[in-house]
């Protein structure tokens, strides 16, 4: 029985062919890369411009801090903490505090019994 | 079929040992990818649930890109005889396309031009694979290391370009594993690809007949 082997001849063309592919495979990934790296200083950048953004909006704000609020000291004297400012006062932590996740259900039974109280 | 007897070794060794580790690969990936995109339990269940799926899919991911580089590493000569024979596009290679090989039944043809060592549909299915597995590899990546670095939006292209060529590769794997293994005018392949290397050369002779004329040339 005869037998068929291919020769081992490497011809110029097949070598340009097989570099060409690598090469092409190469350009693929930078390309890739460059997109990623590109989208990647994009967000960076409407990052920092959003942050940016933030910090001006808020140093144009005539109240910046919520306990210096006239409003809110207003409404802790004559409510939330009659007499004084007493942040995280009890009315103040059932008020102001919501519950989530699984506390839910317990606070669904506790809003049955006692409507008046927000949260 | 000609009157040619004798055989003809059409994969060496290291190519069967990559196709076999590709194709090892590419099972589990395409098992554990629908497993759990799709949230089908009961593949990812075979894997050891969810979380170890997604790790299996990870490192088998790694193996699938190192299988090739070290082949192509260790084989350049051989990866360049393939890259050469399946870019190069002659009119034969056109007539095949035309006709399908034959392959489709109302596709009826008299005559299916002389081919080489890989017909025309082969070598659109590696120049396929190559892009595939290239842009699987480059979306692949990024989505396991860099999930925590990269915006959002290129994570959100890098899963939709990885799903899509997934699902363009299974369809175009699953069209190569039929007429390799099942199809009765071409199954004669499997065993050449999977097992020994060797093919008849009668069916050298006639399914890769300009291959086989240089072969005889230059034995």
């Amino acid at each position: 029985m005869s037998f068929f082997k291919e020769k081992s001849v490497f011809t110029r063309r097949q070598f340009v062919k097989g570099s060409g592919m690598l090469v092409a495979a190469a350009v693929l990934t930078g390309v890739f890369a460059k997109f990623g790296f590109d989208a990647f200083a994009a967000s960076d950048d409407y990052i920092e411009k959003r942050i940016a953004g933030m910090y001006s909006l808020d140093e144009s704000m005539a109240i910046r801090k919520s306990h210096e609020n006239p409003e809110i000291i207003q409404i802790y004297k004559e409510y939330l903490s009659p007499g004084e400012v007493k942040p995280v006062s009890e009315k103040a932590h059932h008020l102001l505090h919501t519950r989530y996740g699984k506390d839910i259900p317990d606070l669904m039974e506790h809003l049955k019994h006692d409507p008046t109280e927000a949260a | 079929m000609s009157d040619v007897t004798g055989k003809v070794l059409k994969h060496g060794e290291q190519t069967r040992t990559m196709h076999w580790v590709h194709l090892v690969c590419f099972i589990i990936l395409g098992l554990t990818g629908i497993g759990f995109y799709f949230d089908v339990m009961g593949i990812s269940n075979l894997f050891g649930g969810p979380a170890n799926a997604s790790l299996v899919h990870r490192w088998a991911g790694l193996v699938f890109t190192a299988g090739p580089a070290i082949y192509i590493l260790l084989n350049f000569e051989r990866f360049s005889k393939f890259a050469d024979t399946i870019s190069t596009f002659t009119k034969d290679d056109v007539g095949w396309l035309k006709t399908m090989g034959g392959y489709i039944p109302f596709l009826k043809t008299e005559e299916i031009p002389p081919q080489d060592k890989y017909n025309a549909g082969q070598k659109l299915l590696g120049g396929l694979i190559i892009v595939g597995c290239l842009l699987m590899i480059l979306t692949g990546f990024p989505m396991w290391l860099w999930r925590h670095l990269v915006p959002p939006a290129f994570l959100a292209v890098c899963y939709s370009v990885h799903f899509w060529v997934a699902v363009i590769l299974i369809l175009a794997i699953a069209g190569h594993f039929f007429l390799a293994a099942i199809h009765p005018k071409s199954r004669v392949e499997f065993s050449s690809m999977m097992l020994d290397g060797y093919i008849d050369a009668e069916i050298s002779a006639h399914h890769n007949e300009k291959w086989f004329a240089e072969l005889e040339k230059s034995q």
